[in-house]
């Protein structure tokens, strides 16, 4: 009794200082999932450079039919937020030396820049065509963008690879706003950053409202203004505003059932603070101790083990109804010991069922495993050396409604070889052929989110406009030395030109279109040299049409060849490390990774990101275009995430399998033969509800899996306090009923009714739990042993 | 996505098309300071503008001055046609969606509305000079004007550090309608136009012009 208060004192005050002093933060990241030997580090930091920088932004696009409109609102939305610089960083404006230098590095090096078209032209045309065009471009008043002085570029290819440039986005600055334009209207482009995780709750209640509280703002400005937002914030908070308005109604509609229940029951309320305070000592207790042997926790293990904990509810309803329906001369800690083989049983059953999660690769089920049996044994601790002292033979009273409940039992046929069961069999044998054949599976995460459609719809809008790259489909990249990574994805585009003239995509955001390899500076150096500045060639005719001399030719020839990247000498300013450093690389350094730290030693790593990727079926032709390529792979977190749920899924299955059998081993000691009564009606509701999935067209996710888990652990415990034989003086089999059913209720009521959820992991879980649970409690009685069956 | 395209590309697009527009835009020129309110109310605003160039550019490495000469039309509300005859047959033509650029038949360039967003804007500003609604410029530049006589003079300065790098400044004279655009260029390239026989009305424009731009 008192050194179970001072491990809990020591489990409370360890959970106290880890969430409040130390502030942690359950991990989220999916991959953390995935067994060690098949993480990889470089596609890890990949995810982490792509997704995470963009998880704490929120874009905005502030729409009017004129620009000075757009302005107004743009400011008006602004002026609420800089208000907040807690919660939002703000954004900097470009200084006006950054505007200045913004193309300095890549000016300097200009001979070693060509688009591939350049490279075809000067390859292909004769020293006639760059005279014409270049004095073409001398007279014509217009002759497209300009960059510095005319004999800087006096042929247009540095203006045409900036060109090149400037197609990778539509976003343009305008009178120091960004800027964009579609279907006729003008819009300001405001990008937002958070200060805090996007996925913490708390950040989540203050950014949100405040998003509404601008867009007021910028409506009462512009009544006809038009506002597009999205960030991952958003998704995150409309999840979480979803799950916790669901969770209020669903919790407080349970809670209250169980409370009514119990009341009925037992005729008081502290039975359910009871049975609260064993599971939450559990959850507590499986979290101090995870996070002292894991050094953290994943939001997946805490989510699931705490459902898988729920199991524990029996041992404290089992004592509650043996101590209603006991003689009130009988002391509780009498009561216990006699209680004690049928809980340690159900105890050691549920542990068996759930350990076997542990013998999985996968650490979030290896976690799992270790947290929900922990969870398992605090709380049933707790009911072992508090409930006694807590529950006095005066506490409880037994009402008449525990009576006429217990006493229902008699009115359950029993199972027997007769043509009645071997009917219901046959039934139920052609319902579940029936549906197994039909049941489909799907782990697709994206069946998994119900994110409101007005987000969806601006989330489409807003890749529309601005033809932005997608962050969860790119290839990556790697080599042993920054050119290597360079070269390879100049392999790479190679191949994914092709795809934009066939419009799979609309184009690709690369490293290398700003810095190409060393190799590719060479051959653009020598190109332009032989084509255009040879002894004969172009510049040399154009002198002579302008009436200038071999002064003139020669100076034109050496501010060309000064133009371009010194090879073999340390002088070159056109490696990815130095554009880094410039204002221009800002849209591009989520592609470059750079120098990690691999699982094979040191690599080179970088992002090739795609844009207009709008239609899925395209996506194995993309995967296709990555394979023979040395170094370069396909990434798509989609399907990796899907790949990982089905692996879970797929493993719970198995160990489900051998939990049944483990668990009927352990039976045997005890029960011998009869232990089957005691597995098989979860088993049947398990199979039936599969059935059920299969003929009303659910597709199997590893969420049904987890709910399967729990019906077995349940289950087996209404087996086994159905099972446990006690003397005839006690009402025995009355009080065994009587947990059964407070349980199985309890149970309907906290998870079953999570059915009605519209998140679809959760009403998954919650149909499954219904269904389930349902068939156990209905038939776990008439698999009770009569007087003359041996079996 | 963030800060894609700083204004140093920016203003070397809309640079060009401006420095293209603005003599025949300025045909119709119009501010709000002082000066050029009056300068605005000196210029006549016809729907139909269409005369002579000769352009003269003075490049930084080249010693001769590059002479060219051809037609240009502004059409309210319609676009801008700038046809290079001597030495070499160029056309440009901005309309609202789009600047063109022809050698003969062949289109040489293309600018695009949808593909670049700016070439709206570039004459958005245009089509206001021709309507005499200078608003657009004045966010854009600094305006200077002087008046003598029956002639005015007005020099431009681009209120943005890097459009004004770009472009250097402008000046412009004229009376009823503009007569000379000069453009001195940060590089030190400068580029000078003329205008001449300078007509209004239905018969300023010949069939083949009006086509061009409808």
């Amino acid at each position: 009794m008192w050194i179970w208060l001072l491990v809990v004192g020591l489990i409370l005050s360890h959970n106290a200082y880890l969430w409040l002093v130390q502030k942690v933060v359950p991990d989220t990241d999916i991959l953390a999932l995935l067994p060690v030997e098949q993480r990889d580090p470089v596609l890890q930091q990949a995810f982490t450079h792509m997704v995470d920088s963009a998880q704490q932004r929120v874009i905005v696009l502030v729409g009017a039919d004129d620009w000075a409109q757009a302005r107004a609102a743009a400011d008006a939305y602004s002026a609420v937020l800089i208000k907040h610089p807690a919660l939002f960083e703000a954004t900097a404006p470009m200084s006006e030396q950054a505007q200045t230098d913004w193309l300095g590095p890549s000016q300097q090096n200009r001979l070693s820049l060509l688009t591939a078209e350049q490279q075809k032209l000067l390859q292909e045309k004769p020293p006639a065509f760059w005279v014409e065009s270049a004095l073409r471009q001398l007279y014509s008043p217009f002759s497209g963008p300009k960059l510095g002085a005319w004999q800087d570029d006096p042929f247009g290819l540095f203006t045409g690879w900036v060109q090149a440039r400037a197609q990778e986005t539509p976003v343009r600055p305008r009178d120091g706003y960004l800027f964009v334009e579609a279907n006729g209207r003008q819009y300001v482009m405001l990008l937002l950053t958070l200060r805090q995780p996007a996925f913490s709750m708390a950040n989540q209640q203050a950014v949100l409202p405040l998003l509404n509280v601008a867009a007021k703002a910028a409506k009462l400005t512009v009544p006809k203004v038009e506002l597009i937002s999205a960030g991952v914030i958003l998704h995150a908070g409309a999840a979480s505003a979803q799950a916790s308005a669901e969770m209020s109604t669903i919790g407080v509609g349970s809670l209250l059932g169980i409370v009514l229940l119990m009341w009925l029951t037992f005729g008081a309320f502290r039975p359910v603070g009871l049975i609260v305070l064993s599971i939450a000592i559990g959850c507590l207790g499986a979290f101090s101790i995870c996070w002292l042997i894991f050094g953290r926790v994943h939001l997946l293990t805490l989510v699931f083990g705490a459902s898988l904990i729920g199991v524990a509810q029996d041992y404290g309803i089992y004592f509650l109804c043996s101590r209603a329906g006991s003689d009130k001369s009988l002391p509780s800690h009498q009561l216990l010991r006699r209680l004690l083989p049928g809980l340690l049983l159900t105890l050691t059953a549920a542990v068996i069922g759930y350990i076997g999660l542990a013998l999985t690769p996968f650490p979030g089920l290896r976690q799992m495993a270790v947290f929900s049996v922990l969870g398992l044994v605090f709380a049933w601790l707790t009911v072992i050396c508090w409930f006694p002292t807590l529950v006095q033979p005066s506490t409880l009273k037994g009402t008449r409604f525990a009576d006429w409940c217990g006493a229902s039992r008699h009115h359950w046929p029993l199972f027997q070889r007769n043509f009645g069961t071997l009917l219901v069999a046959i039934l139920f044998g052609v319902f579940v052929v029936t549906g197994l054949t039909r049941l489909r599976v799907n782990d697709d995460i994206r069946s998994l989110q119900s994110p409101p459609k007005v987000l969806l719809d601006d989330q489409i809008k807003l890749s529309k406009i601005l033809d932005a790259p997608t962050p969860v489909q790119f290839y990556l990249v790697r080599g042993d030395s920054a050119e290597q990574v360079l070269q390879r994805e100049e392999a790479l585009r190679l191949r994914l030109d092709p795809l934009i003239a066939q419009h799979v995509i609309s184009g690709y955001q690369a490293m290398s279109s700003w810095t190409p390899s060393m190799q590719a500076q060479i051959a653009n150096r020598v190109l332009v040299e032989r084509a255009l500045l040879g002894k004969d060639g172009p510049l040399k005719a154009l002198a002579a049409q302008l009436g200038e001399d071999q002064s003139w030719i020669k100076q034109m020839r050496e501010r060309a060849l000064g133009a371009a990247t010194q090879v073999g000498t340390n002088t070159s300013t056109l490696t990815p490390d130095a554009f880094l450093k410039t204002p221009a690389s800002e849209p591009s350094r989520h592609l470059w990774l750079g120098r990690v730290e691999g699982v094979h030693g040191v690599t080179f790593a970088s992002i090739v990101a795609l844009r207009g990727l709008n239609n899925y079926a395209n996506l194995p032709l993309l995967q296709k275009t990555a394979s023979h390529l040395d170094g370069v792979q396909w990434v798509d977190k989609v399907s990796e995430i899907s790949t990982v749920l089905g692996d879970y899924r797929q493993y719970m299955g198995s160990v489900l399998l051998g939990a049944y059998v483990a668990i009927f081993l352990l039976l045997f000691g005890r029960y011998r033969f009869a232990g089957w009564r005691v597995v098989l009606p979860p088993a049947i509701a398990s199979i039936g509800v599969l059935a059920l999935l299969g003929i009303i067209g659910q597709p199997l996710q590893m969420f049904h899996m987890l709910a399967l888990m729990l019906i077995l652990g349940l289950g087996v415990d209404y087996g086994i306090f159905l099972q446990e034989k006690t003397d005839h003086q006690d009402p025995a089999g009355r009080f065994a009923w009587l947990a059964v059913c407070l349980s199985a209720v309890s149970a309907l009521l906290s998870f079953g009714l999570l059915a009605l959820s519209s998140t679809p992991p959760l009403h998954a879980f919650g149909f499954t739990m219904l269904v389930g649970i349902a068939i156990v409690w209905l038939i776990a009685p008439c698999f009770s042993q009569s007087k003359n069956s041996r079996l | 996505m963030k800060r894609l395209f700083s204004s140093g590309l920016f203003s070397s697009i809309v640079t060009p098309v401006l420095i293209s527009g603005f003599f025949i835009v300025l045909a119709a020129s119009a501010q709000a300071a002082a000066p050029i309110a009056k300068i605005q109310e000196m210029l006549a605003k016809p729907p139909v503008l269409c005369g002579r160039f000769d352009q003269a550019k003075q490049l930084m490495g080249i010693k001769k001055p590059l002479l060219s000469n051809g037609r240009f039309c502004v059409v309210s509300g319609k676009g801008v046609l700038w046809r290079t005859l001597q030495p070499f047959p160029n056309t440009l033509r901005l309309k609202r969606d789009e600047i063109v650029q022809m050698q003969g038949d062949r289109v040489a360039m293309r600018l695009d509305a949808k593909q670049e967003p700016v070439v709206r804007m570039i004459n958005s500003v245009m089509f206001s000079l021709v309507a005499g609604d200078l608003s657009q410029l004045e966010s854009l530049f600094d305006m200077d004007g002087s008046i003598q006589g029956s002639t005015w003079k007005v020099a431009l300065k681009a209120r943005q550090p890097a459009l004004a790098k770009a472009i250097g400044t402008l000046t412009l004279t004229g009376g009823t309608t503009v007569k000379s655009v000069t453009i001195n260029e940060a590089s030190g390239d400068r580029t000078e136009i003329t205008f001449s026989g300078v007509q209004s009305g239905v018969n300023a424009m010949t069939s083949e012009e009006g086509a061009a731009l409808d």
